[in-house]
């Protein structure tokens, strides 16, 4: 098993320098020059030959130069910097400086991640308290009123994309009841007493977000459970175990449950990644500070550092989801070897 | 066995899904093999949900392919005395009571119309809530008990004339639309002789009353028009025209003139020659123009003149009164004709044919996009703007007009992204099934990698990137590009493994052992095996590309505006106004993008379950 999860790791290095390669080819067709730039305050005070001389000094200092594959090397922290003074790139940390907030990316994202973070593991959580359930259910009582009730919401769910849900969902819940705030993650202008005060403001603000996610995520996840369920049901075993006089209870849950499990857990792990993907929806109708309103706003504004940090994350985060997805077989299946 | 003659599949599906009579197979034919397309098709017909999904998206489907003929779209429309209106359709729908008491004025403004009796009262119809504030329909009770002989509307705010004179101003009156000049408040004073209203009109935030002394007196705010006039012309001014923001009178001599102080720069101040040394009878104005009519009956028409207002058509017979709309002209002919030309966009020229049949028009009111005609015997008749099916959006758009060219535009962004995804999924499909070895495995890999990447963000990144050098046109093309490439790779793995079992398969083995050629084996053996499970796959496909270019367009990466897609119509409805004041221009895109996706997935559904014979048993 070890030997195996190394080996998916030295995988996913290779994926992820791949990826990066590709990210970073992908930015520089973009006709930018962050020499110029930075040097255009000062333009006006300069005469025209100091200005080129300082200009490709400056390009020479941010190594601009350089081919593309040494400087994506020097961003990736796999080659010295310019100055030949050591590594200083993504891999030791430094996720580069955001043009337009003026400040380090890692400062820039550190607020949003783990706001994304948060509502990400809260909504999962919840989505999957009330698909299990939800889904072992409607197998049980498969073609029964409630099954076909619940069959009609799930096919809503995952047909209507998760901006309309989040439009209708604001419709009642701000607009018409005004039980929650229509945007944000603060009050505007509150003062707190305490960080508990801050966190349940928060909270408050990031329910409704939540709920829409939760709501778009039930639709494929309830039918995923309750396919997998009554294939598990159906097999021969289930009979015997039931002809065995066991309680429906145990049939369920030990023997039925257990087997529908493997491809539950596909779903749920390709579910997660894409959970990321809806919160870059979610965030911006919302105006969360979140990971992908981040995106949203560094793509909107050319912040090419900044998005490649965060695009990096995004494929860090699909990357691990597919490590975890392959281990979660074993622990979940024992007939199946990872590492064979 | 009698070959029994094959009817075309639609016609099979139709019968069997409506008249419902299944003619009875015999052995032999139950015991034909059915290729497993046929048992599918046979099979979905009798899924319910699955046909209406069908059906509701044929009907949307078609709905958006032919739509366009119907309501083209202009990109670069747009109104800003039309935005933000709620679906309606009674912008000429004169209250009864009033046809009843018989009518003696009618005004029109952008959206709503007010109208007096012949006992003086007021009436008002269509939309008059001009903004959240701004409500036409507050009259003030004064004007209700006041006996009204002339009406106007303006922009945003309405004036009427009682008999006795006094003059009235509601609507919004912040913009000094109610402060009458001061000449005009002696005037008032003075009463009889001095203050006897031959005319009153009203435009965008002026409104002018002509005297029958030849007094001309405008007001209202004089930032934006041209409100004052030279004192010459004072007591020789027989009839106003006010455009948008100036206007012309016919003075009692016959002659036109710019009367303002705004002459220096405005095309209007050019009177054309052919009107030198001829006597002129009656004026009207659009916005962007002016029209004359001569005593021999030939029309002028100057000013701005952009969307076929100076198109004077043909006329049987001399024009006698001459009417201007907002972009048209109507003109009342001696022989009892009503002539319309200029802008047809919301149908304000297509005079009805009951009018031209009728010989008794006494009178026509026109402004704006409306026309109304009155018949001598009390029939009214209109035509021009009624209201917008599905409102308009902010920048005074046909909701209509928008919702089925972006549907079209949004399902050709759809199909093109599938074949793309589903060519591109084939092909290495394909490839990697049926050579194996380590082109297999290389083709996985990539798969592998794509296929894991989150979806939305780097399709943002890769429209952002590539998009900031594309014009619209091609940003459409990019985004078809970036969805079809992105989304290759469920369709892949779906054809690989296919191609990988099929290999396996006895018939494959016979059919190898009976010499048949690889290529053939392929194409007429195994394809015919995978189409159908292709053909679920690309359903399905199709609903999430369409979902991820409207889910692209929405967040601002996808079509750019102004082209109109499902997607891009939503952007920027999640702020509380939009949600609540303007519903209609969420609701309806909304609706139908929602039920269109369903449907999508209802049909894929059902194929899936009618592939899958296990499926029956869930």
């Amino acid at each position: 098993m070890g030997k195996y999860i190394a080996k998916r790791i030295g995988y996913m290095a290779l994926v992820f320098l791949i990826v990066s390669f590709l990210m970073y080819a992908l930015y520089n067709l973009i006709p930018s020059d962050p020499a110029r730039a930075q040097l255009e305050a000062q333009k006006q005070g300069l005469r025209p030959e100091e200005y080129e001389r300082m200009y490709q000094q400056l390009r020479e200092q941010m190594g601009l130069d350089d081919p593309m594959v040494i400087r994506y090397a020097r961003w990736m922290g796999l080659w010295p910097d310019v100055e030949g003074s050591g590594f200083n790139g993504l891999l030791q940390g430094n996720f580069g400086y955001s043009e337009f907030f003026k400040q380090d990316v890692i400062e820039v994202i550190k607020a949003p991640m783990s706001n994304t973070i948060f509502i990400n593991i809260f909504s999962t959580i919840l989505a999957l308290g009330i698909t299990i359930p939800l889904g072992i259910y409607c197998a049980v009582h498969k073609g029964r009123k409630i099954d076909n009730g619940v069959q009609v919401v799930t096919m809503l769910g995952y047909s209507l994309p998760i901006y309309i849900i989040a439009l209708i969902f604001m419709f009642f819940f701000c607009v018409h009841w005004r039980i929650f705030p229509i945007s944000g993650t603060k009050t505007a202008g509150a003062i707190y007493a305490s960080q508990w005060d801050e966190f349940i403001d928060m909270l408050y603000h990031v329910t409704l977000p939540v709920i829409v996610m939760t709501f778009a995520s039930l639709g494929g996840m309830t039918r995923y459970v309750r396919s997998a369920m009554i294939d598990a049901l159906s097999m021969d075993y289930i009979r015997t175990a039931r002809a065995k006089g066991l309680k429906e209870k145990v049939v369920i849950y030990s023997h039925a449950w257990r087997n529908a499990l493997l491809p539950i857990v596909t779903s749920i792990i390709g579910w997660f990644i894409s959970i990321f993907s809806g919160s870059v929806i979610v965030e911006n109708t919302f105006s969360l500070n979140g990971m992908g309103k981040l995106y949203w706003t560094g793509l909107n504004n050319l912040d090419f550092e900044l998005v490649l940090a965060i695009q990096m994350f995004y494929t860090v985060v699909s990357l691990i989801g597919s490590l975890v997805m392959d281990i979660s077989y074993g622990l979940v299946d024992p007939r199946v070897r990872v590492d064979k | 066995m009698k070959a029994k003659k094959k009817e075309f599949f639609l016609v099979r599906w139709f019968k069997r899904c409506v008249l419902g009579d299944r003619s009875e197979l015999s052995t032999e034919e139950e015991e034909r093999i059915q290729t497993p397309m046929r048992a599918m098709v046979a099979s979905f017909v009798h899924k319910p949900l699955a046909m209406i999904g069908l059906i509701v998206f044929l009907a949307i489907f078609v709905f958006v392919l032919v739509g366009p003929k119907f309501w083209p779209l202009d990109l670069s429309e747009q109104d800003a005395s039309l935005t933000n209106l709620p679906p309606s359709s009674d912008m000429m729908k004169v209250p009864d009571a009033m046809l009843k008491a018989g009518i003696a004025d009618i005004a029109s403004g952008n959206t709503y119309g007010l109208g007096t009796d012949a006992n003086g009262q007021l009436y008002i119809w269509g939309h008059t809530k001009i903004t959240d504030k701004i409500d036409i329909a507050d009259i003030p009770q004064e004007v209700h008990d006041a006996d009204l002989v002339y009406i106007a509307a303006g922009t945003d705010h309405a004036v009427a004339v009682a008999e006795d004179g006094q003059v009235y101003v509601w609507g919004n009156t912040r913009l000094q639309q109610d402060k009458f000049s001061t000449d005009m408040t002696k005037a008032m004073k003075k009463g009889g002789e001095d203050w006897d209203v031959i005319q009153l009109e009203a435009s965008n935030q002026f409104s002018a009353i002509v005297c029958s002394d030849g007094n001309l007196y405008l007001w209202g705010n004089g930032n934006m028009a041209d409100i004052k006039i030279r004192s010459k012309y004072q007591g020789n001014i027989a009839k106003v025209a006010l455009t948008e923001n100036e206007y012309i009178c016919l003075l009692t001599d016959g002659t036109v003139a710019y009367t303002g102080y705004k002459d220096k720069n405005s095309s209007f101040a050019k009177i054309p020659a052919q009107l030198k040394g001829k006597t002129v009878v009656d004026i009207a104005s659009t916005s962007k123009s002016v029209a004359a009519i001569t005593e021999d009956g030939e029309i002028v028409v100057w000013g701005n003149a952009t969307k076929g207002e100076d198109a004077v058509p043909e006329l049987a017979s001399k024009p006698v009164h001459l009417y201007g709309g907002r972009y048209h002209y109507t003109a009342l002919l001696e022989n009892g004709d009503v002539v319309s030309w200029g802008d047809n966009k919301y149908r304000q020229i297509d005079v009805p044919d009951e009018v031209q049949a009728a010989d008794n028009i006494t009178a026509i009111y026109v402004s704006n996009y409306q026309n109304y005609a009155l018949a001598d015997d009390g029939q009214l008749y209109t035509w021009g703007l009624k209201g917008f099916t599905l409102g308009t959006d902010g920048l005074g758009r046909d909701m209509l007009t928008r919702i089925v060219n972006g549907g079209r535009v949004t399902m050709t962004v759809g199909a093109i992204s599938v074949i793309i995804a589903t060519i591109l999924g084939v092909l290495f499909g394909g490839i990697a099934g049926y050579f194996g070895g380590t082109l297999d495995i290389v083709i996985m890999r990539v798969a592998e990698i794509v296929g894991g990447l989150p979806f939305i963000p780097f399709a943002m990144i890769l429209s952002a990137v590539i998009g900031t050098r594309l014009d619209p046109t091609q940003r459409m093309y990019l985004i078809m590009v970036v969805l079809g490439v992105l989304s290759w790779v469920p369709t892949c793995r779906l054809v690989r493994a296919q191609i990988l079992a099929q290999r396996e398969m006895e018939y494959v083995t016979a059919a190898k052992a009976m010499g048949i050629r690889e290529g053939t084996i392929v194409f007429r053996h195994i394809l015919p095996n995978v189409i159908s499970l292709l053909i679920v796959s690309m359903t399905l496909d199709f609903a999430t590309c369409m979902l991820t270019e409207s889910t692209l367009s929405y967040l601002g990466f996808g079509i750019p505006l102004p082209t109109p897609t499902w997607g891009n119509l939503l952007n920027g409805a999640n702020n509380s106004i939009v949600i609540q004041q303007y519903w209609w221009q969420w609701v309806f895109p909304a609706a139908i993008f929602g039920i269109c996706t369903i449907c999508i997935n209802l049909i894929g559904d059902g194929l899936r379950d009618a592939l899958d014979p296990k499926a029956l048993e869930r």
